[in-house]
């Protein structure tokens, strides 16, 4: 990667004052596209995710066309397109929740025509929604704590009667759960009902909530549409030090190029449902493509989504 | 009541105060003070309406699955202690009891099996199945009545041991026992695991999916606790308070009556389903106190039976528009309210 299409890239990015503030330092970046070209030589040794040839229809709409998106370990990985280029239809594939109309997803080495959703978690893959998807009549610490459910071996008699290993897994999952809420400032509200909590903190929740099982495989749905310009910085530092302390290899969908510059090792552009670039921030950028196809109406679609 | 909220609050002192006074009056001094109308009349039916609504409010009100076959389950349990207890001569009393619980499960799984693709109103629907099918099961078939003509059964009398539970005081206490070890037992399967699970599958069903919640088996577990408390409370409902019943009494009018309990008294609150039962049985007594009261004798049972209709149908709609969450939210309200009025009068 040269200085001088980092530097092009900058100016043209420019235009949107609030990224340059979550990129962070110019040195950071460096850095930054340093790791990316490690992670991208990873690649195709073992990736963390697969999709091949994933085409997805609803009635006679083809929601998603041919897409194939490989995510190295340990990247973050964007998905950005304007509204309704597929974005979250392609994660509701990835788990499981759709199923494809021609297509392979991969994990590791498991391959599936459709995920099991109910083996997610146990295939340490995580997500978060695009509309907040909390239980309301939980609490903050108990919704975290549902992020390990699945950890639950003890039937619900021995859960009754207290048993020693109902109670040891429950102290565990517990312990773990108030350690990400420390991880994510949410100590103040841990007991408070989930659905009274402002929208900002609820996805912070949602976050947290994915990152109590340490998924080795994290999806994020627009995790900063709808935040305040605070709390998408924190959130964007939160995302990053689940890669960089957790571990975890990042998909992160987002609405809005800018966002996800600074952030992200690797970027794929969806339009219309097909993949019209892939490559690093950098790259995509400069692509003719997708300056026509997309970051020509990526201002109206930032101010809409606000709303 | 106190004793439900107990490990939440961080006064212990007063909980268990609150705890104290409550076993003591409980045990020691109504079944001594009571009247036996105040026991048969008002107290059993009281106890047994909030076991079952107990039940209905793990289904509803927790796992947020819609049902309306809770009297099948009353039926199916006290029709099975029957049956046990006839057929089987050697059986304790409270195996039966238990035993009865657990086939009312059985059958409360079976007629759950459809929540897996139903929800809300199909649910309720077809939970009406359950309904139908168990009240005209025990009507067609003599052998569950003994061969009665009409499937009436005669309740034996409650013994455990050489300790008979005969007088209008027993039955109470033996009730009440039942209650409140079930009620804790559920309290306890709440705050767990599994607990959480039913409010995360109520509240949004994907995404409890995609953390590795098992729905099926969330949901039958609901269905099959529920139908086992459900079929308790059947089993006091025809050996310790009515100890003569028809599968008549166990119609439609019966499910809707458990259902109302839980709206009024408060969905997903346990408090909820003993205020409300206590609001479903005290309130026709004083209606027709004050009703006889002011209108004198055209206050006949048949004006009652409308007035206590027409008060109960609008109390629902009000709550249901007005306070979702029911009396309990209302007496929790109330509480923190006076509160605050009450600390500074402590000295510090
Ligand atoms: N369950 C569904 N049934 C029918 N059509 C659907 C469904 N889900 C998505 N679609 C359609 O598929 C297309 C892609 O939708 P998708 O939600 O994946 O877009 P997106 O990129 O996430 O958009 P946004 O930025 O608005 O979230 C849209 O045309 C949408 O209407
Ligand atoms: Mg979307």
């Amino acid at each position: 990667m040269s200085g001088i299409a980092t530097g092009a890239g900058v100016l043209r990015l420019e235009e949107e004052p609030p990224d340059e503030q979550i990129h962070g330092s110019t040195r950071e970046r460096d850095n930054a596209t340093e790791r990316r070209t490690e992670r991208a030589a990873q690649t195709l040794a073992n990736p963390a995710l697969g999709l091949a040839k994933i085409s997805l229809t609803f009635g006679g709409v083809a929601a998603l066309r041919d897409v194939d998106l490989e995510v190295a370990q340990g990247e973050i990985r964007a998905v950005i397109g304007p509204n309704g280029a597929g974005k979250s239809s392609l994660l509701n594939i990835v788990s499981g929740l759709y199923r494809p109309t021609r297509g392979q997803v991969q994990f590791g080495e498991h391959s599936f025509d459709q995920v099991p959703t109910a083996r997610l978690a146990a295939h340490g893959v995580a997500r978060t929604f695009q509309n907040l998807a909390l239980f309301k009549g939980l609490s903050v610490l108990d919704n975290v704590q549902m992020g390990l459910a699945h950890r639950m071996r003890a039937g619900f008699l021995r859960q009754i009667m207290g048993a020693p290993l109902a109670r040891r897994i429950e102290e565990e999952n517990r312990t773990a759960a108030k350690e990400v809420i420390g991880f994510l400032h949410l100590d103040d509200v841990h007991d408070r009902f989930a659905g009274t909590l402002p929208y900002g903190v609820q996805k912070r929740v949602e976050l947290a909530r994915a990152l109590v099982a340490r998924p080795k495989l994290l999806l994020l749905d627009e995790p900063f549409a709808g935040v305040t310009f605070a709390e998408k910085q924190e959130l964007s530092q939160h995302v990053r030090n689940a890669r960089d302390s957790l571990g975890a290899t990042i998909v992160l969908i987002e609405h809005d190029i800018g966002v996800v510059m600074g952030l992200s090792d690797r970027v794929a552009v969806l339009d219309y449902g097909r993949k019209i670039a892939d490559g690093t921030p950098d790259q995509v950028r400069a692509d003719p493509a997708v300056i026509d196809a997309y970051l020509g109406v990526a201002h109206e679609d930032a101010t809409e989504l606000a709303v | 009541m106190a004793l439900l909220a107990s490990t939440k609050t961080n006064r212990p002192t007063a909980e268990t105060l609150w705890i104290g006074i409550g076993i003591v009056v409980a045990y020691g001094v109504v079944p001594l003070a009571g009247s036996d109308y105040l026991l048969d009349a008002v107290l059993t039916p009281f106890l047994v309406l909030a076991l079952a609504a107990v039940g209905l409010n793990v289904l509803t009100g927790y796992a947020g699955q819609v049902s309306l076959g809770s009297a099948a389950f009353l039926a199916v349990g006290a029709y099975a202690a029957y049956n046990l207890h006839l057929r089987v001569p050697g059986l304790p009393l409270l195996v039966d009891v238990v035993l009865a619980g657990g086939i009312a499960a059985a059958i409360g799984i079976v007629f759950g099996l459809p929540s897996l693709r139903l929800r809300g109103f199909y649910l309720a629907v077809s939970t009406l199945a359950a309904q139908f099918f168990v009240q005209w099961a025990l009507t067609k078939f003599g052998w569950f009545s003994n061969d009665n003509p009409s499937g009436v059964i005669d309740a034996p009398v409650l013994r455990i041991g050489s300790v008979s539970f005969a007088t209008a005081a027993e039955r109470y206490v033996f009730s009440l026992t039942i209650v409140v070890v079930l009620t804790l037992l559920t309290l306890r399967l709440l705050r767990s695991q599994s607990g959480r699970n039913f409010i995360a599958v109520r509240d949004h069903e994907i995404a409890a999916k995609v953390i590795g919640v098992p729905l099926l088996r969330t949901k039958l577990l609901a269905f099959g606790i529920s139908s086992f408390l459900i079929g308790v409370a059947g089993v006091l409902w025809a050996f310790a308070y009515l100890r003569t019943v028809e599968p008549a009494g166990f119609n439609l009018d019966r499910s809707f009556q458990i259902l109302f309990i839980i709206i009024i008294g408060g969905l997903a609150s346990l408090r909820g389903s003993f205020i409300g039962a206590a609001f479903i049985v005290v309130f026709p007594l004083l209606l027709s106190r004050i009703g006889a009261a002011v209108l004198g004798r055209v206050f006949d049972s048949g004006v009652l039976e409308m007035s206590q209709h027409i008060v109960i149908g609008a109390l629902i709609i009000v709550f249901l528009i007005a306070e979702p969450r029911g009396l309990i939210a209302l007496w929790d309200r109330a509480w923190s309210a006076l509160r605050p009025a009450r600390r500074p009068a402590i000295p510090t």
